[in-house]
């Protein structure tokens, strides 16, 4: 069978049978919108990522973009998939019709793309990149600036990136150089050198915009003195483009998402690479944090998509591949089993199917709480969405991309002698997987961010939404007639966590924020696990409900409440652990020394 | 170049399609729908032809697109509208309601009353494979027909279409109206030309997708709904199904010691030599 990339049935059960997705038209800003039209473009997004991007896939991961007398030179293929790309609408998807968006609920568009991602994620990877910087723009960006540069990265005539790091300056954007020059002109020269800028450079558009972090001549020193600019590669002068002072000093020979260039930029070698302010001088790094959100949820996406594909390669072959039999069947007469009949490959498939299906549930509930913290009518109402939103969004980001490469190597395993062969898909994926937990904030980072900040932000309110979240599915699955246990060691779970967080937030308010800080990565896993059983028991909700209704589908349901099954039992009991590990200040790792390494 | 496309929407194959008790019919609770392959086909032949093959595309023409059904088709139809037909017209009626006579008695009088010049239609549907509704359809109208189209040319007042027989190529010129019915290869690059389109321009392969945009432009779109009664007189069927059965299910098969064992068995068990 052809790998569906992610299930269509489960997405189904996702949007209808756990999230109700059709409430969401009852919104003002969806009331356009109907089931009809989000099958629709799911249909468009599936069909596309099918026929057109899978089989891109594994050619543009053997033959990488190179430099070539200065220019980038993606894989002939990108030639003929990014217009046609462009021309689906894909880019402004979930933008407002103002800006010519279709203004499609993020809890679709997280679906939609995920398709696209697992298809190809270095295809999409061009596309992601040019909304998110056009959508800096959007927010922050002059009247002047979205006309010139928004509105053409909209409709896919140019493309964009975000240009952050730089070589002395990785995830500590605090010491960002590239430096400013304000002019008479209204825009800046800036001069500065950028690395890792993917899609920095490529051959398919006539231009490419550069949402780029630099500091004004004269800005204070550290975060505060950060601002954002606009650097297009090549600028506009009497409608005219001319060259605008960037060059591409390199292309890294990357190990994965080997068809987006990411590249080495340098902008103001000859002194006349122009910039242009956007949003506020020395604000910067505020207006990045606001898309914050969206790119770190799409990231997730990239991780979990990742895994799926990988996962659904990975069933089809242990359906397959026959190979030995049953312990109490030796008769070498008899003819061999599919591996899918050794229960430790079920054991591996499960594993994978848990996490994939709970990352892409996770996210969809992300997405949810996104569109409702935007336009739910309620102060009230969005302000909770918000603050679910922000707790959720590292655990978001964090658990595709750690346990999405733990189901990529279990896919492999699977495929066992073949699976380390370049001849069969999983390990490119394995590959692609591995950035998820190093761009976008890595998983250490994600994990200051979630106790240093969200479940501390106006004195625990995400953690207690959590915690009545948590506590309502017990509640409705207990009525759907989900085994009684499984709520409760959920809800133990969640109890568990708050106690720990109470522990290390007193830490932290007497003044021992390493202490607090010391397991900040154990208590994120702990986090993941509570969390990613909550997605669980409320697909376990639906499934008896389902099985109910349509007993004809049990394979189905079935499957939901096997894997909801697994992921509480085996997940759960870690918890407790984790919990003690954080309150217990175990400090090897704090004294070990650089010397004694 | 006004073109009119019917379309049926079929039982997903993938579907485990089960009898009812009853053996009169396939059980169709709880299935997945799609739009009938080939029609897809008929669809993107259509807006190939009514378009000029530049970017971005000009349409040049109109594609009208027609279900007979119930009410849960128009989701079929709002579908091709958004992949870029211009209007939709569904015939309410039961499935059951419906043989390829009865379709094609339908599509002749809505024929008759929007006057197209061409019908392009799948060369048969895949839950029934009958291939007789597009026959029985030019027949009706008295139009020239070309069944199992593999690429078509537009040309002054008619159509060149070239179909794939056994030993080699049949070319069939038509003039309007006509009726065409088309096979898979029809969504290669190269099948498809309207005279505005460019010898040199090659359509994307297989069928497009719908744009975003042109998912909600689709709800704006004219579909109209006319009674089974409004289009056809008389509701007999000519077409009975008696019975359904699964196929049986394939034995277990054997090893044989040697070659003459197999002839053996071919000769006198199989019979097939």
């Amino acid at each position: 069978m052809p790998n569906p990339l992610i299930d269509d049935r489960f997405v189904d059960f996702l949007l209808y049978e756990v999230l109700h997705a059709e409430r969401l038209c009852e919104l003002d800003h969806f009331s356009e919108h109907s089931r009809e039209t989000f099958d629709m473009a799911m249909a468009t997004s599936r069909g596309f990522a099918r026929d057109v991007l899978y089989p891109a896939y594994k050619p543009m991961d053997e033959a990488a973009a190179h430099l070539d007398n200065g220019c980038v030179r993606v894989h002939p293929l990108m030639h003929e998939i990014f217009p046609r790309m462009v021309e689906l609408g894909i880019v402004n998807g979930t933008r407002p019709e103002s800006v010519g968006g279709l203004q499609l609920p993020m809890t679709i568009a997280t679906l939609t793309g995920g398709y696209l991602m697992a298809g190809n994620l270095s295809a999409f990877g061009y596309l992601g990149l040019t909304a998110g910087a056009a959508r800096l723009i959007e927010s922050f960006g002059s009247d002047e600036l979205k006309r010139t540069y928004m509105d053409r990265m909209y409709a896919g005539e140019w493309t964009g990136t975000m240009a952050l790091t730089e070589p002395q300056a990785g995830s500590s954007l605090t010491d960002v150089k590239t430096s400013a020059t304000p002019t008479m002109d209204g825009h800046y020269l800036i001069k500065g050198s950028k690395v890792f800028i993917s899609g920095g450079d490529q051959d398919l558009t006539d231009n490419i915009v550069h949402l780029t972090l630099g500091r004004i001549d004269g800005a204070p020193a550290g975060i505060k003195g950060v601002s954002l600019f606009a650097i297009p590669k090549n600028r506009l002068e009497n409608s005219k483009l001319v060259p605008n002072d960037c060059s591409t000093v390199g292309v890294f020979h990357k190990i994965g998402w080997r068809g987006l260039p990411s590249i080495a930029l340098n902008f103001g070698e000859e002194g006349d690479c122009h910039g242009w302010l956007v949003g506020e001088p020395h604000r910067g790094i505020r207006h990045m944090f606001q898309m914050m959100n969206e790119a770190r949820l799409m990231v997730g996406m990239n991780g979990a998509a990742t895994a799926s594909v990988a996962y659904h390669e990975a069933v089809d072959y242990a359906q397959n591949r026959p190979q030995g039999r049953g312990f109490t069947d030796r008769d070498p007469s008899t003819p061999q089993i599919p591996i899918i009949k050794h229960a430790d490959v079920r054991r591996m498939l499960l594993r994978q199917k848990a996490i994939v299906e709970g990352a892409i549930a996770l996210l969809a509930a992300a997405g949810m709480y996104f569109d409702i913290s935007e336009h739910a009518p309620s102060e009230e109402e969005r302000h909770r969405a918000w603050l679910l939103l922000e707790l959720l969004t590292p655990i978001a980001k964090s658990f595709p991309a750690e346990k999405g490469f733990e189901a990529n190597a279990l896919a492999v395993q699977v495929h066992g002698g073949y699976g380390y062969t370049s001849e069969y898909m999983p390990e490119s994926w394995l590959r692609d997987q591995k950035l998820n937990s190093i761009h976008e904030g890595t998983t250490g980072m994600q994990s200051m961010d979630l106790l240093g900040r969200k479940v501390v932000q106006e004195g625990g309110a995400a953690l207690r939404a959590l915690a009545e979240e948590i506590t309502e599915t017990s509640r409705r699955a207990r009525e759907a007639g989900v085994p009684e246990e499984l709520g409760s060691k959920l809800e133990g779970g969640m109890t568990a966590i708050g106690a720990v967080t109470m522990h290390l937030g007193e830490l932290g308010m007497n003044g021992d924020i390493d202490g607090m800080m010391l397991h900040s990565v154990d208590y994120l896993e702990m986090f993941m696990a509570v969390v990613v059983g909550w997605q669980w028991l409320q697909m376990a909700t639906a499934a008896k409900k389902g099985l109910e209704k349509h007993p004809e589908k049990a394979d189905f349901y079935e499957g939901k409440l096997c894997a909801a099954q697994y992921w509480i039992n085996t997940e759960i009991p870690r918890v407790g652990a984790l919990a003690a590990l954080c309150r217990s200040g175990e400090d090897s790792y704090a004294r070990m020394q650089p010397d004694w390494f | 170049m006004k073109i009119l496309v019917p379309l049926k929407r079929v039982a997903d194959p993938d579907n485990a399609n089960k009898v009812k008790p009853t053996a009169d019919k396939v059980d169709t609770s709880g299935l997945e729908w799609k739009i009938n392959p080939f029609d897809e086909y008929a669809l993107e032949s259509a807006l190939r032809l009514t378009e000029d093959g530049k970017a971005p595309k000009k349409r040049l023409g109109e594609v009208i697109v027609v279900t007979v059904g119930p009410k849960e088709t128009e989701t079929t139809l709002r579908s091709a509208l958004a992949t870029g037909a211009d209007r939709a017209i569904r015939v309410d009626a039961e499935d059951d309601a419906l043989d390829g006579r009865m379709v094609a008695k339908a599509l002749q009088s809505i024929v008759e009353a929007e006057k197209p010049d061409i019908v392009l239609m799948g060369k048969q549907a895949v839950d029934g494979d009958t291939n007789q509704v597009g026959q029985i359809l030019a027949e009706r109208l008295d139009y020239p027909m070309a069944t199992f189209a593999a690429t078509i040319q537009e040309e002054d007042g008619g159509v060149l279409v070239s179909r794939e027989v056994d030993g080699g190529v049949c070319w069939l010129r038509l003039k309007n109206p006509c009726v065409v019915t088309v096979d898979l290869r029809i969504v290669a690059p190269e099948s498809v030309y309207s005279l505005k389109t460019d010898k040199s321009f090659k359509h994307n392969d297989g069928v497009r997708f719908a744009a975003l945009p042109a998912i909600m432009k689709a709800k704006k779109k004219p579909l109209d709904v006319k009674t089974l009664g409004d289009v056809a007189a008389g509701t007999e069927l000519t077409a009975k199904y008696s019975k359904f059965e699964p196929p049986p299910q394939r034995a277990a098969g054997v090893k044989v010691a040697d070659v003459a064992e197999l002839v053996q068995k071919l000769a006198t068990e199989a019979k097939v030599i």
